[in-house]
């Protein structure tokens, strides 16, 4: 089969692999109709964590099941699916909690021995194990390329809102408006926020979000400390989610979150370092919540839910319909921040 | 009348600090340089971050500058705040020690030391009122 290749730091290239094939009674074999590249897919391009030539990249992925294992129950060949972008057992003791990004046996696709060495969704086949519990069939009303979100962007939103809670009257920011922190906009909207501020410096992001009902703050024009102490008497944001995953954004998210306020770090981190006043986060009675992964399998039907009736559009989202030999140009837009969401079809 | 903060303005503060008794007894057991951070607020008139330096040692300001990010790196302290939150401590408005708890004021470098040098730190701040100032965002 085709796929997208990690060739070098920076580089990928599409290539011949061999097709997937069954190896435990709970795989499932899926043809993938749609891919996508994630902000998180660039850690690996750029070899922030390990992969190596040859390894096929990718998270997120829709299509239709090809086959199954003896032990699938739930699943049937034929089934229109979205795959988690982390695999989980569905039984051990993290799995019974919801908390499936804990698993014992947890795995995410294309992120190379990080991920478990899971063969990536950019392919035109994929193998998903555990299949009944990593896969989601999908209803009629959700098409592929919104249906490509739910195996990992729009539900880590809707999990990130959850987590933040934004009561009535209170003020919520995102920083950083790639495709998680806008969707995490839409997501809280959808949650009962009131108001919510964005902070970005990308034009057309920031006209994302005001288009989505937030105030908007570009970054460079206004500081953001000062423009969230306009807004709220000159306390801070009573909540924010941390989208990027990076210490100048998360310095940012503490600089606009007010005493006693809450912080969602959902952006991802690998080996990143800050420095940490005990004194001052204490004086200040943080609130802060690092996400982790999200637990997409106890999130993904909330957030199709969302999708379906349209309270989450993440189609102004989509920048580039790519096929997928042409991978390598969408990684360098995205990487460039010319892109908001790239979708593959192979 | 010097505009915070430019060379002219530190050269003012610096002469009213070492013209300053009270600041002498205040800080008799400080040694170390502070770098502070004045960040920008394009729409307040201060259209890129300033950095300024004071080498603070025993009751006397040895030396002050407008310097780069890369030597306000070595200084032994380093506080940082949108440029409002200082013009907040100029007039009298912010307490810096609280400041500096409340995150207001983001000090790099030994936090306890600073809070312990309350007095002389209080003196500094009262040494901002006597220099003629002109800000940005009012002129």
């Amino acid at each position: 089969m085709r796929a997208v290749l990690f060739k070098s730091e920076g580089a990928v290239q599409v290539g011949e692999v061999p097709d997937p094939t069954i190896l435990a009674p709970g795989d499932a074999i899926v043809r993938v109709t749609r891919s996508a590249i994630c902000g998180s897919d660039l850690h690996f391009f750029h070899l922030k964590a390990p992969v190596e030539p040859g390894d096929v990249m990718g998270h997120e992925g829709v299509g239709v099941i090809e086959a199954v294992g003896d032990g699938v129950t739930s699943i049937h060949p034929g089934d229109r699916v979205v795959v988690s972008f982390h695999a989980c057992c569905g039984t051990c003791w993290f799995c019974r909690q919801g908390e499936t990004a804990l698993c014992e046996k947890g795995r995410i696709f294309g992120a190379g021995l990080f991920g478990g060495r899971l063969a990536g969704t950019q392919a035109e086949l994929v193998r998903v194990p555990y299949a009944d519990v990593n896969l989601l069939v999908l209803p009629e009303t959700i098409d592929d390329d919104r249906a490509i979100f739910l195996g990992d962007v729009a539900t880590t939103a809707v999990y990130a809102a959850s987590l933040a809670a934004a009561r009535p009257g209170e003020t919520a920011a995102v920083v950083g408006l790639g495709p998680v922190g806008s969707l995490c906009i839409q997501a809280l909207f959808a949650a009962g926020a009131e108001r919510v501020v964005a902070l970005d410096r990308d034009p057309a992001r920031l006209a994302l979000a005001s288009a989505a009902g937030a105030v908007t703050v570009h970054v460079d024009e206004r500081n953001p400390e000062m423009a969230l102490a306009a807004l709220t008497e000159d306390r801070g944001a009573d909540v924010v989610i941390e989208a990027v995953g990076h210490p100048e954004a998360f310095a940012s998210a503490l600089d606009v979150v007010r005493r006693g306020g809450r912080i969602i770090v959902a952006g991802m981190y690998a080996g990143e370092v800050t420095d940490l006043q005990l004194g001052v986060w204490w004086a200040r009675a943080l609130d802060v919540r690092f996400t982790g992964l999200c637990p997409v399998h106890s999130w993904w039907e909330r957030a199709a839910a969302l999708l379906a009736d349209g309270s989450i559009d993440p189609m102004p989202l989509i920048s580039h319909r790519l096929p997928m030999e042409e991978a390598q140009a969408g990684y360098a837009a995205f990487d460039r921040r010319e892109a908001t969401k790239v979708l593959l079809a192979p | 009348m010097a505009r915070f903060i430019t060379q002219e303005w530190v050269d003012a503060y610096v002469e009213e600090i070492n013209a300053s008794q009270e600041y002498l007894a205040a800080a008799a057991e400080w040694e170390g340089d502070i770098a502070f951070l004045i960040q920008a607020e394009p729409d307040k008139g201060v259209p890129a971050d300033v950095w300024a330096w004071l080498d603070l040692q025993h009751g006397r300001c040895k030396d002050g500058r407008i310097i780069d990010a890369e030597r306000a790196a070595g200084a032994a302290y380093g506080i940082t705040a949108p440029y409002s939150r200082w013009k907040d401590v100029l007039e009298d408005e912010l307490d810096p020690i609280k400041g500096m708890m409340q995150g207001k004021l983001k000090v790099r470098g030994d936090l306890p030391t600073i809070v312990r040098q309350v007095r002389a730190a209080t003196e500094l701040v009262r040494l901002t009122g006597l220099v003629k100032t002109e800000f940005p965002d009012e002129v």
